[in-house]
């Protein structure tokens, strides 16, 4: 279904290795995914399952031990000449999980949202600098005086809007987005993720947006991948995920979402996974496609009972 | 009058139709108003200045520093003190006269008949200068070094290893040598001090860059493909003002009192120089007999050194920006 689109992020055998002195610890263990040009693709996981690192490898701030990342079908890894860095920073940019982290404490607004328009010099004279700051904070609902204060007398959720204007004003068509709202106020958060998605219909971008909320990735994402211990367990468009589950880690994940029915959340069966080990003899598990897009990280032998299973729940879901 | 006032209010409730929707207008909710930040604009030296000048004991701190460093430098110009030159030094009336007991010599004069009030400043002159040109060059060099050695895993590999070996010696037999072989002027001195101290601001430097230099807003101006040097002079350098402050609050008094010490032992600046450490060190052998010979030098670098110290500690507290807040 979605072969007909354009690739515009395709991520291969990605593997990303941190050394603890000389003990290396494998972060990400060869990820594969692709994200099509004008969608939101959602990477899914647990704290330390790998998906921040694996956004941070695609700005080039890890670098992967193997495979490699293609944007628009060039390589964006490993070494590159300085206009492909260049053109990799002007194209992707990232927004931040925490906006009092993310902000240079003792810069003005201003500087912080030139920040990148300076380093490429991406304007003509100081007031057009001026004009597109103005610009880019009035997109995100801040106002030209805000460009004399400092990040620190500005709310949580000023704060991210102002990492936003940061990442706009370079004019991406791919932006990394590192838990944007999940150090936000509850009641701002709707109005970041709002904010995000007017962009995306203005300007036809394209978001991996890395959480670990459901119901804001169920929201936000158009598809999803769920990564676990830096394997990606599954990727399926968000409803199928959601209504046909099948990796007993997303099925785990899903039901561990709190139901508002004390009634029903008392009868609910927890599912704890845990990841048996495979027999090698099976061979090495990847991602299959089960059905047309919707891949489940499996051996070869495995793919008749995910298809069973899947043919099952179909039924199910059709009775009711 | 009550009897007038009531039926003149149901008249009014008559005459209003409240459903009539001329009498209403709709009220704009302008969402920006919510977006202005009403508090004064931040500036941070204005917040540094106004915290510091907020302690009094700094204040009076800062007269004394002030009041004895352009004493030293005025002073010494009008006097053309050296203690090569003793006009009285045949004239023994003249030898040991006691503080306050003649006009012309406020702290009386010394074994030759030198005034004591004129080699004092120009002792103290001479003594500031080395101390304030060594933290220059000391704080100059260990930052810039101290930056890129915290900033890159390759300089820290190398550096650490010459920080082990240059503070396992010590500074004082370094110094004594470097006198010894090179002779007591200035540059000499300057450059005996700052030898191996430069490598105590770099490392200190070092830590405090690796503290910040993983922060989540430098990894931000990387995306934004900021490069390197720029990070450090925008992101990293602007943290760093108050713990500078404090490196040279601690750096001026020490290197004072590092002068004095040298002087004491006889390494320190040649014998044409006066200098804080030269008197204090020429002067030892009064201390029973004209005790006011070795106590008025001692006295006065202790009051250099503790003054300094506590303007550079308040100045370092004051340019902490969490220190604005409350």
């Amino acid at each position: 279904m979605a072969n007909d689109k354009e690739v515009l992020l395709d991520v291969q055998d990605l593997e990303i290795t941190f050394y603890n002195g000389k003990t290396p610890f494998r972060a990400v263990k060869g990820v594969n995914f692709q994200i099509y040009k004008g969608e939101t693709f959602g990477l899914v996981g647990e704290s330390g399952s790998g998906k921040t690192t694996i956004g941070r490898a695609i700005i080039r701030l890890n670098p992967n031990s193997n495979g490699q990342i293609l944007y628009k079908g060039k390589r964006i890894d490993g070494k590159l000449t300085k206009s492909e860095k260049r053109e990799v920073v002007r194209n992707i940019q990232m927004i931040f999980q925490d906006p009092a982290a993310s902000l240079n404490e003792r810069a003005t607004i201003d500087y912080c949202v030139s920040e990148g328009l300076m380093n490429f010099h991406l304007y003509e004279d100081e007031a057009d600098r001026q004009r597109k700051v103005d610009e880019a904070l009035s997109s995100v609902g801040l106002l030209p005086e805000h460009k004399s204060r400092y990040p620190h007398e500005f709310s949580g959720g000023q704060r991210q809007r102002v990492g936003i204007a940061r990442a706009m004003i370079m004019e991406p068509e791919f932006i990394i987005a590192d838990e944007p709202i999940s150090a936000l106020d509850v009641s701002i958060r709707a109005q970041v993720l709002n904010l995000m998605n007017k962009f995306k219909e203005e300007r036809g971008l394209t978001y991996l947006f890395i959480a670990h909320d459901l119901s804001v990735v169920r929201y936000f994402a158009d598809r999803i991948g769920v990564i676990h211990n830096g394997e990606i367990v599954e990727i399926a468009p968000t409803e199928e995920l959601f209504s046909y589950p099948l990796h007993p880690y997303t099925l785990s994940l899903l039901q561990a979402v709190p139901m508002p029915d004390p009634v029903i959340e008392k009868q609910k069966e927890v599912i704890v996974y845990s990841e048996e080990p495979r027999d090698p003899a099976d061979g090495v598990p990847t991602l299959k496609e089960v059905r047309p897009g919707h891949f489940v990280f499996m051996t070869d032998n495995e793919m008749d009972g995910y298809q069973a299973k899947l043919a099952e729940m179909i039924k199910e879901a059709e009775k009711q | 009058m009550e009897n007038n006032n009531i039926p003149v209010e149901e008249t009014v409730t008559d005459e209003i139709d409240m459903n009539d929707p001329s009498l209403f207008e709709m009220a704009i909710a302008d969402d920006s108003e919510s977006e202005h930040i009403t508090a004064p604009v931040y500036s941070y030296w204005g917040s540094v200045f106004r915290r510091f000048f907020s302690s009094k004991i700094a204040i009076a701190m800062m007269i004394v520093a002030a009041t004895i460093i352009l004493f030293a430098f005025i002073q010494p110009m009008f006097s053309n003190y050296s203690p090569m030159v003793a006009p009285n030094i045949n004239n023994k009336s003249m030898h040991y006269i006691r503080p306050f007991k003649m006009a012309g010599y406020p702290f009386g004069t010394d074994d030759v008949g030198n005034s004591l009030f004129d080699a004092l400043w120009a002792g103290t002159k001479n003594s500031l200068i080395i101390a304030l040109v060594s933290t220059l060059i000391c704080e100059v060099v260990g930052i810039i070094v101290g930056m890129f050695w915290g900033f890159s895993k390759k300089v820290d590999a190398v550096m650490i290893e010459v920080y082990n070996v240059l503070s396992n010696i010590p500074t004082t037999l370094i110094a004594m040598i470097l006198v010894y072989t090179m002779g007591g002027g200035f540059a000499q001195l300057i450059f005996a001090l700052c030898v191996t101290s430069w490598i105590g601001t770099a490392y200190f430097i070092r830590v405090q860059v690796m503290i910040i230099r993983d922060r989540e807003y430098n990894l931000a101006s990387q995306c934004l493909g900021t490069p390197t040097w720029k990070i450090i002079i925008n992101n990293i350098f602007p943290y760093l003002i108050s713990v500078i402050i404090t490196s040279v609050s601690r750096d001026v008094p020490s290197f004072i009192s590092y002068e004095v010490a040298l002087s004491f032992m006889g390494v320190g600046i040649s014998q044409e120089y006066a200098s804080l450490g030269r008197m204090v060190q020429k002067y030892a052998a009064y201390m029973t007999t004209a005790s006011y010979l070795f106590w008025i030098p001692v006295a006065t670098s202790a009051v250099i050194c503790v003054s300094l110290y506590i303007v550079g500690q308040v100045l370092a507290d004051a340019s902490d920006p969490r220190t604005h807040m409350v």
